[in-house]
């Protein structure tokens, strides 16, 4: 009884822990972002035009857009290898009806996201309520979307596809300011999840989940809707990713988004979140897209073979999960 | 639930009906299941086929044949299983890299340095055996996560794999020759011929794994720290130590695979392990459909091996059910997704009902 008391009694005294606005891993990866631009730009002739920018800035849209919702996934201790397999299903759907039915733009998203929740949800509900590991459950989406898309498909690909969609297409209409309207998109959301991870109750719920369910659990915190939410953002940022990868139309090809799971959470991972959940922010994700998007393009620019960006992406994949965790064990070691 | 628990488990089954006792088996014993699900699978064909809804009889010819493209998955489902058993979120997504890393390499020792063949598979395995000692490092000496480091060794072995020979195969005479390896072999009728490969790496390979996962001292090490390392580690286990040799299994079971994968297609291609979805995915999907619990600390190589077998013959199946184009391929996207998510389900049923699973 004494010590609850003096704990309680000196808790008010004790200095609140300052809340930073960003990590030192967000630091970091700005640094390697910033330091990589500057080294290609004095490299090569070509990297600081406003044609490569965009076209950078664009490739990593859908990648960051998805993973603002990998993001939440993660920091639940969940993990979503089905979303590549989401955005197939999600392409064929869209191209058809903007083809075949001549859905105007509004009406093409709103189509693309509501069918993404609905393949989130899935997942979500069989996570919480299967209670099956979410890499399993993950896994067998995957193919089970896959094997949608491909029936929806038959037995071409959509070709002609109008560019109903070019309004946050990589085309010039796809541009605000100079900037790719996909990336406007993909940073107002990401600013919209950061606050919402950061200062909402339920937000910081996810952390909670991700650290340790069974205490979150009996700390009030609604487990299984926080996880199904996770899982239906998820789905819905497929759906908005799956749009700006249609774009301008032309042709959705039958192994759309093949890989792109791999992608998103090599994003993510080097952004700073931690696999083991209850760690990670969107703005280390949205950093990490940056850098691998940087790295594909360097690699271009420079005429290395192409195969070679997925080594770096590897290699950056081990540096930044190394150095957290030789930064978790001096913290545990003091 | 609790009070359940408290009942012993002897007095339980004394108490239960026999169709309690049916479902209990055939919950709890992986096997079992899987062994009934077999004989479905096949009688259900064999029905198709004698209404004519198939394109080719599914008869046991057919199915002999089929077990060529059993070997690569049931080589990696078992390397798999190894690696989820040590426990800590232990999985290998990198296997199929290295079956594309590790077959390039032997494409190069047997078409290109022109090595005798004995050395080149040796040699073949070993390259495998240290890309997993790698991950084994990794994850068990560094303390990565799993996931994590064999994801971004996916990405560094298959971009190696593409680069070592300018993303072009190697299919040089030398290595053409190989497809003797996988060749048929035939027996007297009725008997069906049966890829030689079967017997020269599969049974040897799995019966080895059986013996090392379930009657030596490793195997149970591996299944105590699987289960619960800090009990394992007072129980003087070299925790580590366990989870980097499993790693390094699968690594080597991945190099065997690429032996088989270069004969198969005749020819050394850097992509043979990572093209489409990879062997990963199908290779996990066998293990946990096997029984293997992702949790870790569960699972056996008999179940692994006729879960290959039943997925094998059900994608063999479908590909005489559904003729046209890519039907049937897609069909078996669709049923390796259901049948994962329904046996993972059947796990979590099978442990919450009856606390255990074989």
């Amino acid at each position: 009884m004494t010590s609850t008391a003096t704990t309680a009694a000196a808790a008010p005294t004790r200095r609140r822990p300052r809340v930073r606005a960003i990590e030192g891993q967000e630091i970091a990866l700005i640094g390697v972002v910033g330091l990589l631009w500057v080294v290609l730009s004095l490299v090569t002739d070509t990297f600081l035009t406003t044609g490569n920018l965009q076209n950078i800035l664009f490739t990593v849209a859908p990648i960051a857009l998805i993973g603002i919702g990998m993001t939440a996934v993660i920091v639940t201790a969940g993990i979503d290898v089905s979303v590549g397999s989401q955005a197939a299903v999600v392409m064929v759907i869209v191209a058809l009806l903007v083809r075949d039915s001549g859905l105007p733009f509004l009406p093409a998203v709103a189509v693309a996201v509501v069918v993404g929740l609905v393949l989130g949800a899935v997942n979500g509900l069989l996570v919480a309520y299967g209670g099956i590991h979410p890499i399993i459950v993950t896994f067998g989406t995957l193919n089970i979307y896959r094997f949608v898309s491909l029936q929806i498909f038959g037995t071409e690909q959509v070709a002609g596809v109008p560019p109903t969609l070019a309004p946050i297409g990589g085309g010039a209409e796809g541009k605000l300011l100079g900037v790719p309207t996909a990336w406007w998109l993909t940073l107002v959301l990401a600013a919209g999840m950061w606050c919402y991870m950061r200062f909402w109750a339920t937000g910081r719920h996810l952390y909670a989940v991700g650290g340790d369910a069974f205490a979150a659990r009996l700390a009030g915190v609604r487990v299984r809707r926080r996880q199904i939410s996770a899982y239906v953002l998820t789905g819905a940022c497929v759906g908005l990713a799956a749009c700006i990868l249609i774009g301008s139309g032309g042709l959705v090809q039958q192994n759309v988004g093949t890989g792109l799971e791999l992608r998103v959470i090599a994003a993510v991972v080097i952004g700073g979140t931690s696999i083991i959940g209850g760690r990670g922010t969107v703005l280390g994700t949205v950093l990490g897209a940056l850098l691998v998007g940087t790295v594909s393009s360097a690699v271009t620019l420079l005429s290395w073979p192409s195969e070679l960006a997925q080594l770096f992406i590897g290699l950056f994949i081990l540096v930044a999960v190394g150095v957290d965790l030789l930064r978790e064990r001096r913290r545990s070691a003091r | 639930m609790t009070e359940i628990e408290t009942v012993p488990a002897a007095e339980r089954a004394r108490g239960e009906g026999i169709a309690a006792r049916v479902l209990r088996i055939a919950l709890t014993e992986r096997v079992v299941l899987l062994a009934v699900l077999l004989v479905v699978v096949v009688v259900w064909f064999r029905v198709l086929g004698a209404g004519g809804y198939l394109v080719a009889p599914y008869d046991v010819r057919y199915l002999g044949n089929a077990l060529e493209s059993m070997v690569p998955f049931a080589l990696l489902a078992v390397a798999e299983l190894f690696v989820i058993v040590s426990g800590r979120g232990g999985i290998d997504l990198s296997v199929g890299a290295i079956v594309s890393l590790a077959g390039m390499a032997f494409g190069f020792m047997v078409g290109v340095w022109e090595w005798p063949l004995l050395p080149s598979i040796v040699g073949c395995i070993v390259v495998g055996a240290l890309l997993g000692a790698v991950n084994g490092a990794l994850v068990a000496y560094v303390r990565f996560p799993a996931l994590i480091a064999t994801l971004a060794t996916y990405y560094a072995y298959s971009s190696l794999a593409l680069i070592s020979n300018g993303n072009a195969p190697i299919s040089t005479p030398p290595v053409v020759a190989l497809h003797s390896l996988t060749r048929n072999v035939n027996f007297p009728e009725p008997l069906p011929p049966v890829p030689l490969h079967v017997f020269t790496i599969l049974l040897p390979c799995a019966l080895l794994a059986w013996v090392v996962v379930s009657r030596s001292t490793y195997g149970r090490s591996l299944y105590a720290v699987g289960t619960n390392d800090v009990a394992a580690a007072y129980a003087t286990q070299s925790v580590a130590r366990t989870r980097f040799t499993a790693f390094v299994m699968s690594g080597l079971l991945s190099g065997v695979v690429a032996v088989v994968t270069v004969g198969q297609f005749a020819s050394a291609r850097p992509d043979a392990g990572i093209v489409g979805n990879g062997m990963a995915l199908p290779a996990i999907t066998v293990a946990v459909l096997g029984g293997v619990a992702i949790q870790g600390g569960i699972g056996r190589v008999g179940g692994v091996l006729v879960a290959a077998l039943l997925v094998t013959w059900l994608n063999a199946g479908m590909l005489l059910a559904f003729p046209e184009g890519a039907e049937g391929s897609r069909y078996q996207l669709l049923a390796l997704g259901l049948v994962l998510v329904l046996s993972a389900l059947l796990n979590t049923v099978a442990l919450r009902r009856y606390g255990r699973l074989s």
